[in-house]
């Protein structure tokens, strides 16, 4: 009987590639691995042909989500290769770790508040804070741990001893180097000595252990079982849940911003593919992927590049090229010294952009399994790179793959970005999708909210309807919950809006999302939504608005005003979009009450004139006293200034198009007395420094040659010959694209 | 002290040459001075076993001298590409001394370089005298160093021709010279290789055919990464001037080199030190080698005409002739510099005031 202690480095391919060989030669009838015993249950997936690594196994605990680990395999992780092994001659295979259901209790650090990343916790990356390794490289007179240990054990052919080595430099380590207690490494230890007696007790035999190097030591020596059982006594717990999720290659390196992980997945599964490869291979692959990108490689190019990379290596006295040695070959020979082409590599070869696949039967949340169910019926498949869609919403299928992706993102599930698309129409939508394991993190945790995508979302969308105390908040809700069809929250929410909007004193408030809101009762139709369900909100709304904006819009600060204005400007807007003859009318009398009211925002009051004039309330003599009444001198300068700005907001271009209003500014203008015009002038210079410089142009040729000082000019009638005409109009039709 | 203006690099190296020969262990390519790892010792400096002190040669990436000094080992040639003054032609005189012990076999590319001066030329006399003999020919330094086992060196190579490049390829690939005059050749001893320089910023210069670059391997050197860097490197560079030309004027002050790096540094990269203020970008390159001769200039300004120590007014009219490449352009970029940045900084008044006397 003897325990087999392999000591591994998590993710390393010459690792694997020893796990593999020496359990084929010891043939053990046992294999513990470190991972965590909650997830020996799923195991026995291990082998079908559906569960393609990099996938991970996901712990987590089912009432608060957010606590969940994740330990990843890839095809070359030695402890995949070992569960593989064990599962190929169907001898047992388990987790000797702590389990998770003690180690989420232990760790006390304050999981709910914490962002993914402080609470997904990938197991050793408390070994890669020491960073041990870094003494045994320093040593060795390496700069950089990782590559000693690439070269000293990963690219290393012969298979002898080595771990034996691992093990007793490890212990060396441990026994030399002063670190702190750890209690949560001694209980991790203290377990995996627990299942290694147990295994014994067992009655088996051979027992192959395969753990992180680090740990190797504390396994080989083992103390008295009692003193392990006392530490292991009494340790809280919690349930758990775990299961299969697919993983990225992207997620396994550093880039993703995790701690532990290693830096080339792509490398390192070619290495695994091909460990005896000197470079040749690998530059074939850079050598095709350049040729892919448009940018000609010979086959000579290859070989030189092989050659200096080999040079480098030799003259760094490694015994093989390295990664390292390969990219600067390639900088040098393939690319010409440029690093931008050397960039492509990284991300294609070096990272590779591969994702996982489990299989569909593996047990995972009700929620996850109607997502994935979507995603297969609506074709839009997990991705690790980012993949865009032009949806087009007129067909029946592109709306349901709207509908659900609408659907996740008010869940909080950020698969995709929605982006603008370009060009006219509310039919279509621009999507970006890209897949990111730790998605099935917020899937789970919004698994209560409901087993089925529509239900959770309207549950959550219902719960935050209720939370919501600004009626900003809810109409923007409403906004994302049109789109997404949640019938059931959409009547909620609209009556959750009409009860804020009674409540709310606050008229700027209104005046913020009704132009929202007339833009969804517009043009909510392509989406066949009922827009007559929002369309009474925002009657009841403008009613509000009309009532107490007079009030609201007197004895503002000149900031505030401003702000109002632009309220103003949207909100007329909204109500020319709506074309409801009675709606007008409201606004135009509450206008109207505006710009007479002497205690109104000189701002708000001019704008108030122009928009009565625009509206053709105002017109002609009535327009030119309203006017002239508010630039009287008698007004103060700054009060003057205000109207006129209000007055000429926006209209740089429209005082050039309309003669009408032109014509009165023109007037005025001209019938002011030299020292009053000299007194307002600044004020003038004011208002019309905010037009664009072409405007201003047009502006004073306009003026200097004097058109205009009458009215505007009649329409001449022009006899035309009818029937000419009307034989031109098929082709204009043809043109605009019309078919009549 | 020798009378010579500048010497070369393995006459004025010549003891750290040879104690890196004595201390050297590791296995030498063939015809080769100093082993690999030698020679990247003796470009990027270091202390030996017995304690003597290698100088740096080149202040930068230890990477690109170990891929240039790979390249060599190899039958690649090597093509050092880069901006104006960032050290190309230094370092390939420092690799051709290391590896050859020579780095005089050079040809300098311009415009005018023809055939001649890469393959042979006749002595015309001779030629007329005795007809095409081996005598009549004339060495080119390529053709010396094929036969010698040695390292060529070509100066601006992308100022040569493209005719006249394409006849590197048969000697690059074939490793052969041929003489079809005397229906005989040159064939390339071992350690007979080529370090090639060229500058990506000039106008008009000939691109190497692709057929041509495909037999160099490029290593771009970069203009210095930090600031320290370039005072290191400038300071190290006038301090050696200052030995050779026997100048009388004091050491310059740290002060100054880091002002002069700081005013190239910011007008080469568009943006100032705190990162705050975007500037224009002059015409010129403004390269760390650019600085070394402003800053020699202001010490021999300094030693003959000033009172020996080195004064903002000595290096003012060296910066403005730096940085003032095009007059009418860099003229209004300098202006802008000078009031916007330069005026703004309390310590540099006195510089200033030197700026605005010129």
């Amino acid at each position: 009987m003897s325990i087999h202690i392999l000591g591994i480095r998590h993710h390393g391919p010459g690792s694997a590639r020893r796990v593999r060989a020496a359990l084929e030669k010891i043939k053990p009838d046992i294999v513990l691995v470190e991972g965590p015993p909650d997830a020996d249950v799923i195991l026995e997936w291990v082998g079908h042909d559906d569960l393609k690594p990099p996938v991970a196994i996901l712990v987590f605990q089912p009432d608060d989500p957010k606590k969940a680990v994740f330990y990843p395999f890839s095809e070359f992780s030695p402890e995949w290769q070992a569960i593989l092994y064990a599962r190929k001659h169907k001898i047992p295979v388990k987790f000797m770790d702590l389990p998770m259901a003690h180690q989420f209790e232990l760790r006390h650090q304050p999981a709910a508040d914490s962002s993914l990343n402080n609470s997904v916790v990938i197991p050793d990356a408390e070994t890669l804070r020491r960073n041990p390794i870094a003494w045994l490289a320093a040593a060795a007179g390496f700069e950089e741990e990782e590559t000693w240990w690439e070269h000293e054990f990963e690219y290393r052919q012969d298979e002898e001893q080595v771990f034996d080595a691992i093990t007793e430099g490890m212990h060396a380590l441990r026994t030399d180097l002063p670190l702190p207690y750890d209690r949560e490494e001694q209980l991790r230890e203290a377990w995996m000595r627990k299942t290694i007696r147990q295994a014994e007790k067992e009655m088996y035999t051979e027992i192959a252990v395969i753990c992180g190097a680090w740990h190797a030591p504390a396994l080989a020596h083992m103390p008295k079982a009692k003193d392990d059982n006392d530490l292991l006594k009494g340790l809280p717990k919690v349930k758990t849940a775990v299961s299969w999720v697919p993983w990225t290659y992207n997620r396994l390196s550093y880039t993703s911003g995790y701690g532990a992980g290693i830096n080339s997945p792509g490398w390192y599964e070619h290495l695994w593919h091909h460990p005896t490869d000197d470079g040749t291979r690998w530059m074939a692959r850079v050598a095709r992927l350049f040729r892919e990108q448009q940018k000609d490689i010979s086959v000579a190019h290859v070989m030189e590049a092989v050659r200096l990379a080999n040079a480098l290596a030799s003259l760094r006295r490694l015994p093989r090229a390295g990664l390292e040695e390969l990219n600067e070959a390639t900088l040098s020979v393939l690319c010409n010294g440029e690093d931008i082409l050397v960039k492509l590599i990284e991300k294609a070869l070096i990272v590779s952009d591969k994702i996982g696949e489990v299989p569909i039967d593996v047990p995972r949340p009700p929620l996850q399994t109607d997502i994935e169910k979507l995603q297969k019926k609506l074709r839009l498949p997990q991705t690790a790179d980012f993949k865009d869609y032009t949806l087009d919403l007129r067909k029946e299928n592109d709306l349901e793959r709207s509908i659900f992706l609408h659907r996740l993102e008010l869940l909080g599930i950020k698969w995709g970005d929605r982006y603008d698309v370009s060009g006219r129409g509310t039919f279509k939508e621009q999507w970006r999708l890209q897949w990111d394991p730790s998605l099935s993190i917020d899937i789970i945790e919004r698994g209560s909210w409901g087993n089925t995508v529509e239900e959770a979302t309207n549950s959550y969308v219902k719960y935050r309807a209720h939370a919501a105390d600004n009626l900003k908040e809810v109409c923007t809700l409403l906004e994302s919950a049109i789109p997404a069809e949640l019938d059931a929250a959409i009547d909620l929410l609209i009556q959750q809006i009409n009860n804020l909007a009674a409540a709310t004193g606050d008229v700027m408030q209104l005046m913020t999302v009704l132009p929202n809101l007339v833009q969804i009762s517009r043009y909510g139709n392509v989406r066949k939504t009922d827009a007559a369900l929002v369309e009474g909100i925002i009657n009841g709304m403008i009613t509000r608005i009309c009532i107490s904006l007079p009030a609201a819009c007197t004895s503002l600060a000149e900031d505030a005003a401003l702000q109002l204005l632009e309220l103003f400007y949207n909100m007329n807007d909204a109500i020319l979009l709506l074309q409801q003859d009675d709606l007008t009318a409201q606004w135009t009398q509450t206008l109207s009450y505006i710009a007479h009211n002497n205690n109104t925002a000189p701002v708000i009051a001019g704008y108030a004139t122009r928009l009565l004039s625009d509206h053709r309330q105002i017109t002609g003599a009535e327009l030119v006293k309203a006017f002239s009444y508010a630039m009287s001198t008698a007004n103060a300068p700054a009060v003057a200034a205000a109207w006129l700005e209000g007055f000429l907001k926006g209209s740089g271009t429209l005082l050039l198009v309309d003669n009408d209003l032109w014509t009165v500014v023109n007037n005025w203008m001209n019938q002011l007395e030299q020292d009053t015009f000299t007194q307002l002038l600044p004020l003038l210079r004011r208002t019309f420094s905010g037009f664009s410089k072409p405007e201003r142009r047009k502006l004073g040729e306009k003026a200097k040659s004097g058109i205009g000082g009458g009215p505007a000019a009649a329409s001449v009638e022009v006899h035309f010959d009818t029937e000419r005409a009307e034989k031109g109009i098929p082709i204009v039709m043809k043109m605009l694209g019309i078919k009549s | 002290m020798s009378n010579i203006l500048r010497q070369h690099a393995e006459q004025l190296f010549a003891q750290e040459l040879e104690e890196l020969q004595k201390q050297d262990t590791e296995k030498r390519p063939y015809m080769w001075k100093l082993s690999p790892q030698a020679v990247v010792t003796y470009l990027m400096g270091g202390t030996l076993k017995n304690g003597f002190e290698i100088q740096p040669k080149y202040i930068g990436n230890r990477r690109l001298m170990e891929i240039a000094v790979a390249t060599l080992t190899t039958d690649r040639a090597l093509l050092l590409y880069g901006l104006p003054g960032t050290a190309k032609s230094w370092v390939s005189e420092h690799l051709a001394a290391a590896i050859s012990g020579d780095s005089t076999l050079i040809v300098q590319g311009t415009a005018g370089t023809g055939e001649e001066a890469i393959r042979y030329g006749w002595n015309y006399a001779r030629l007329l005298a005795e007809g095409p003999t081996p005598g009549a020919i004339v060495e080119t330094p390529v053709m010396r160093a094929m036969k010698d086992g040695k390292i060529a060196r070509i100066e601006e190579l992308t100022r040569i021709g493209a005719d006249v490049q394409d006849t590197l390829i048969t000697i690059l690939s074939e490793k052969t010279l041929p003489i079809p005059e005397l229906s005989s050749e040159v064939m390339a001893q071992k350690g007979f290789n080529i370090i090639a320089t060229a500058n990506n910023r000039d106008k008009g210069v000939n691109d190497l055919s692709s057929a041509l670059k495909r037999r160099f391997n490029t290593v771009i050197l970069p203009v210095p990464d930090n600031m320290e860097e370039e005072i290191d490197i400038v300071k190290r560079r006038v301090e050696s001037y200052e030995k050779v030309m026997d100048l009388p004027a004091e050491k310059p002050a740290l002060e100054e080199i880091r002002r002069i790096v700081t005013i190239f540094r910011e007008l080469r990269s568009g943006i100032t030190a705190d990162g705050k203020t975007k500037i224009k970008i002059p015409s010129g390159t403004l390269s760390t080698a650019e600085a070394i001769s402003v800053v020699n200039n202001g010490l021999a300004m300094a030693a003959y005409f000033g009172d020996g120590a080195i004064k903002a007014a000595d290096l003012a009219a060296g910066i403005i002739g730096a940085v003032i490449k095009d007059p009418v352009q860099d003229k209004i970029v300098w202006q802008e510099y000078l009031e916007t940045v330069i005026k703004t900084r309390d310590e540099w008044k006195d510089i200033y005031r030197a700026f605005r006397d010129l």
